[in-house]
């Protein structure tokens, strides 16, 4: 029996890295446990640590991290990645298994906790995600706690880049920058902001865009008949709402969108970010119903409120025509939604906020004014109204979209670490697998 | 969904040259393995790969190539890998893969690697 969970095991751990290719009849069999151990004795091995907020938590940086550790595990089948969740207070037993300590978000102590849970275990890398509002203190300053104790190579993945920060969100980049063995962002916008704003040094910085899902593309017709809305002209937007999404200029262009497309539907997808409901309930988004009801496009603008799984939300953008993002911050360097909607080849109209600005430049977007519904409404009309920029929009969006695919995105952050990581030639601290139970048990409290 | 893998099967010396154009990831490589064990099941132990036109692979892609390359080594065969590109050469590289396969960028090198 012992023998029998022993393969059944192995043979788990070889499916990550066969994933779908090996589902039936490639199934190891004990004849071919040499093959596996082979396997396991050749394969890059690396264990690294994700801090950032995870699933359940909903927030664009926990999808982020759940979606960038599933990538390298696949292509790292033999390793054993963990997380460290960021949150306030909430019980260690919400969180999936992969997540073993977590840092109370307003403890400074917590953090530094952590730092030495990792420096007592096997893990050779971190990886950390920064943005100021996912960390304690002022502009989540309690991060650098983290840093300052840490005595293995960190790779910070920004998700914020300030064109012009304040002097505490300032410093804090910068002691990042010096403390952390390289930082990451999406953008080459990010990368020069980060050279001449902050003084970060250009070789500690490595720009991997954005990842995004492996999609392949489908005809949008064939979904829209699975939603049942066959033949409309569908423009979409997603993400977790709040104020910063601009979401009333894609409604107030709808009345010029339906001038020549009086079957266009806007879909709005996603709930109302938890933090903004956490401050201000659903007002955001009954100021939005509102504008709906005065400008009478019930029939013509379809919210959904939850928050969609993956394979739904793809759906939804494989249906849509023109992706908008109506944004309303300047200096917003990133923006998952708007990779997704590339990743799905969507043809895109955006403000022109810089990650916007970026990613859809060489003619694989429109940019529009900010606050403006009429160009917004042009633009959108201008890619329904024309086959031929529409699908050279959408190859372009794809071709760059593939370039981001998760499966890409997590090779460049292996190779990344395999440059800034040594191998051990000796056992680091204590068995991975007794500190985690330890640090698990101890922090569930 | 839209499969993006193209393949072309050609012998040269008598080897089995798999031709492959686009991306071998979750939803193409289906494809890559069935014509493997169709390849392997008419007799054949000795498989090269030409992946010169291959844009990416993911970790399906190269589960497949690693299930490739057992079965033809049950048949005492060998599997090689031609013209991989930069991106691909990464990709083994960085897995460790290119300890497992034979790597080639030239095809008749690949092919003779395979040679008794």
């Amino acid at each position: 029996m012992a023998s029998k969970r022993k393969v059944t095991k192995q043979v788990e751990v070889e499916s990550r890295l066969f994933a779908k290719a090996s589902a039936s009849d490639d199934e190891w069999e004990p004849e071919d446990l040499n093959m596996f151990r082979f396997l396991r004795r050749v394969l890059n091995h690396i264990d690294l640590a994700y801090v950032a907020t995870y699933p359940p938590q909903e927030c664009g940086i926990a999808t982020f991290t759940r979606d960038l550790s599933t990538a390298i595990s696949k292509y790292t089948p033999f390793s054993n990645p963990f997380v460290i969740a960021v949150g306030e207070g909430a019980d260690i037993e919400q969180f999936p298994k992969i997540v073993k300590f977590q840092i109370t978000k307003s403890d400074p102590q917590s953090y530094v906790r952590a730092a030495e849970m990792v420096n007592n275990s096997a893990v050779r890398g971190v990886s950390l995600q920064h943005e100021y509002g996912i960390f304690g203190g002022l502009d989540g300053e309690y991060v650098l706690k983290f840093v300052e104790k840490l005595e293995r190579p960190s790779v910070v993945t920004l998700h914020t880049v300030l064109f012009n920060p304040g002097p505490n969100q300032k410093r804090i980049v910068q002691e990042l920058g010096r403390m952390c063995d390289a930082l990451v962002v999406m953008v080459k916008m990010g990368k020069e902001m980060l050279v001449n704003n902050y003084g970060v040094p250009a070789n500690k910085v490595a720009i991997i865009p954005h990842g995004v899902p492996n999609v392949h593309r489908v005809s949008a017709a064939t979904i829209k008949k699975t939603l049942g809305i066959s033949d409309r002209p569908v423009v979409s937007s997603f993400g977790l709402i709040n104020r910063g999404k601009g979401i009333e200029y894609g409604i107030q262009a709808m009345p010029g969108i339906l001038k020549k497309h009086p079957d266009a539907m806007y879909f709005v997808l996603g709930e109302t970010h938890p933090g903004v409901r956490h401050n201000e309930g659903e007002s955001y988004r009954k100021e939005l119903l509102q504008i709906v009801a005065d400008l009478g496009l019930e029939k013509n603008v379809r919210f959904n409120n939850r928050y969609l799984k993956l394979e739904e939300l793809i759906n939804y953008l494989c249906a849509t025509d023109v992706y908008i993002t109506p944004y309303l911050n300047r200096d917003q360097i990133v923006s998952g939604t708007l990779a997704y909607a590339l990743g799905c080849g969507k043809a895109i109209v955006s403000t022109p906020y810089l990650y916007a600005e970026e990613v859809l430049s060489g003619g694989r977007g429109l940019l529009v004014d900010f606050r403006s519904p009429d160009q917004l409404s042009g633009a959108v009309n201008r890619i329904l109204d024309d086959a031929v920029i529409r699908e050279q929009m959408e190859t372009k969006a794809y071709k760059y979209g593939r370039r981001a695919a998760w499966f890409n995105v997590a090779i460049d952050y292996l190779d990344l670490f395999h440059r800034l990581c040594p191998r051990p030639k000796v056992a680091l601290g204590k068995d991975l697998k007794v500190s985690q139970a330890e640090s698990r048990k101890g922090q569930s409290s | 969904m839209e499969a993006d893998l193209d393949m072309k099967i050609r012998k040269v010396d008598d080897i089995p040259v798999v031709d492959l154009a686009g991306d071998v990831d979750a939803y193409t490589c289906l494809k890559l393995r069935e014509a493997i064990v169709d390849l392997v099941n008419e007799g054949e132990s000795r498989v090269v790969i030409g992946m010169s036109n291959v844009n990416y692979i993911d970790s399906s892609g190269l589960g497949t190539l690693v299930g490739g390359l057992r079965r033809v080594s049950e048949k005492n065969g060998g599997l090689a890998i031609s013209g991989a590109t930069p991106q691909i050469k990464k990709v083994m590289s960085i897995t460790g893969l290119n300890k497992v396969f034979r790597v080639f960028e030239d095809e008749v090198k690949a092919v003779r690697s395979l040679k008794p």
